[in-house]
């Protein structure tokens, strides 16, 4: 069944996106529901096109500019009691799947304006992917509480500091975000009490969990710049004018300067169906994972990237999608989305309502583990949506052997 | 030290004491000698517990329940014993357990077949029959030894074909990797459930004292 399905979709897919980039070739003129031109392709599924709203047509507000623009008078105007229903909304689309994993291990967690009540000076969006292995309640932990841990981190950095001032150092902030949220995941590990979501870790006595861990990916998207921070094998890819830029690197074990980390620490790297920390886990950082400790450390990597006028989109994504994707391709993809929807829309629009895949279930479907947690998946992009789970289709075809989560960010800048 | 030459130094790595070893050389002997061939590999490890060898070798001896005491388990079913189908959760050698292991690991299934449970002399034996994994070949033997009162000395061997492609020191780093993780598991579940008992068997305190 799983074949058959990978197979079906590998038939759908490429022959689509091929096809796709063929018809936006030809056209320039926007096209409304449809992904790609009607009449070219495949009729487009139904469960994809099912509650998809619209604001009538889109109009351009002259002088609008991302964080300074004005709310639009008219149908765009924003629901009256929106939480966030500020001026700039991210605008972003989220997807996660299983692959061929037997169970869903990953966690997204997407917080707009997370930073709000802080000294900042325009809105900042967190975005996180977080892969867990052994189990999944480190990715949880890092879903619920990593942003909250990186807003006390900043916190902390610019305190005593006038607004205008405050330049906080990133790379600070973010090493003691993941540093805290590495000790909360130990301390779990340890002694979890009796409100902590179960788990089947939890069912062995004593519970012994610190052969569970998962990569963390980060993203706060400013309006200047974009602060990154990873530890472990998921990442982060701008598209800046058509070209992949990396805004992280996989900590495999055997990048030459993990490599040489670790042999200093007194561990080893074998290759044991891929270089492995002790030929046990494929990845030289990680949140949890107090067993392989210092070899494997949960340290992460941080870039600041200053934002341009030709960014077009950042991805986040698991290695169930890069395993199997190029950064190109992926950029690809996203382009060609982006095209078929044409321009993002001025700030102080609501977001049309595109309608994801509802998000995977945890072990059991409970409510309550959302794959996704922090933000109404109506309130995505639709381009974004769109996007994120044609590039997680596209790894399904090319069967990736893992979960797949994927999360892209609208970077452009709407047109004044 | 004349007398001393005539007894083998414990092996190095192992941990032991010579005296230690002078009292598990038997045990050694007898259960975790291998001929090892060539394109295979052996290896001998030790954990100390602090807790009477009978609860020790009760977490052992449950091969139908490995993830009390091993780690990277998801879950264990024993196949029914087609030959004995009175009691499907007798363990006998020949019975067969289907292991899952976790995630992001190199290895998701493992097929292992009980060959040894000798409960007079805590003797346990297994070998990996098949599965998603490296470990070919592989055969195990586990001892409970007493080393005094309060004290368990705990061996596990195997022997296992070194993979293509890998050497022997990578074979013996993976596997005594595992082994060392799940042996110090078993000692924090055999020292937790001694001290449930002990504390179980304690009287309680009078209650004027709990009172204060």
């Amino acid at each position: 069944m799983a074949a058959e399905i990978c197979r079906e979709e590998a038939a759908k897919s490429m022959p689509a996106a091929a096809a796709g980039a063929t018809a936006i070739a030809r056209r320039r003129r926007r096209v409304e529901g449809f992904r790609f031109a009607a009449g070219s392709l495949e009729p487009p599924q139904e469960d994809a096109d099912a509650g998809v709203a619209r604001c009538g047509k889109r109009q351009r507000v002259a002088g609008a500019r991302a964080g300074a623009g004005a709310a639009t008078a008219g149908p765009c105007r924003p629901s009256a009691g929106a939480e966030f229903g500020s001026r700039w909304w991210p605008r972003y689309g989220v997807t996660s799947v299983f692959g061929r994993r037997r169970e869903m291990e990953d966690a997204v967690s997407i917080r707009p304006d997370f930073l709000r009540g802080s000294t900042s000076s325009g809105k900042h969006h967190f975005f996180g992917v977080f892969d867990g292995h052994g189990c999944s309640h480190v990715a949880r932990m890092c879903q619920d509480r990593m942003h909250e841990l990186v807003v006390d981190a900043y916190k902390k950095a610019v305190s005593g500091k006038e607004a205008a001032a405050a330049a906080p150092a990133w790379k600070d902030v973010m090493e003691k975000g993941f540093a805290r949220m590495d000790d909360e995941a130990t301390i779990w590990a340890k002694s979890r009490t009796g409100g902590e979501p179960a788990c089947r870790c939890e069912l062995q006595t004593p519970a012994r969990c610190d052969h569970v861990g998962s990569t963390a990916v980060v993203a706060v998207v400013g309006p200047n710049r974009v602060v990154v921070a990873n530890s472990g094998d998921s990442r982060a890819v701008l598209c800046r004018a058509g070209v992949p830029v990396p805004l992280s690197v996989d900590h495999k074990p055997d990048r030459p300067d993990e490599l040489e980390r670790i042999k200093a620490a007194g561990g080893r790297v074998i290759y044991w169906d891929g270089a492995r920390v002790l030929g046990v886990l494929a990845m030289s950082r990680a949140i949890g994972d107090g067993y392989l400790k210092p070899y494997v450390t949960s340290e992460p990597e941080v870039t600041v990237t200053e934002r341009a006028d030709d960014d077009e989109c950042l991805i986040l994504a698991s290695d169930g999608l890069w395993d199997v994707v190029t950064n190109e391709m992926a950029c690809e993809v996203v382009r060609a989305c982006f095209r078929s929807n044409g321009p993002p829309s001025p700030p102080g629009c609501s977001r049309p309502k595109a309608v994801l895949p509802p998000p995977a279930g945890a072990s059991g479907g409970g409510g309550g583990d959302a794959v996704v947690k922090g933000v109404d998946k109506a309130e995505s992009d639709k381009a974004c949506a769109d996007a994120a789970l044609l590039l997680a289709k596209l790894a399904i075809a090319r069967r990736s052997a893992d979960n797949v989560s994927v999360v892209v960010v609208d970077l452009r800048r709407p047109v004044p | 030290m004349e007398q001393q030459e005539e007894v083998p130094p414990p092996p190095a790595g192992l941990g032991l004491t010579a005296e230690e070893y002078a009292q598990v050389r038997a045990t050694v002997e007898a259960h975790h000698r291998y001929a090892v061939g060539p394109g295979q590999c052996s290896s001998l490890l030790a954990q100390r517990i602090h807790a009477p060898p009978a609860a020790v070798w009760a977490v052992v001896r449950r091969f139908d329940c490995p993830q009390v005491y091993k780690h990277f388990i998801r879950s264990c079913v024993l196949r029914p014993d087609p030959h004995h189908d009175d009691n499907g959760n007798d363990l006998r050698p020949g019975r067969l357990r289907e292991v899952s292991v976790i995630s992001g690991l190199p290895a998701s299934t493992s097929t292992e077949r009980l060959d040894l449970l000798d409960d007079a002399h805590r003797v346990f034996g297994f070998t990996i029959t098949g599965g998603e994994h490296r470990l070919r070949n592989y055969r195990s033997v586990t001892t409970v030894s007493q080393l005094d009162e309060i004290c368990t000395l705990v061996l596990e061997s195997y022997i296992v074909d070194v993979p293509d492609g890998n050497t022997e020191d990578d074979t013996r780093l993976f596997a005594d990797t595992v082994i060392r993780l799940n042996l110090q598991k078993l000692k924090s579940v055999s020292e937790a459930n001694a001290n449930a008992a002990a504390a179980a068997a304690a009287p309680p305190p009078p209650p004027p004292a709990a009172a204060e």
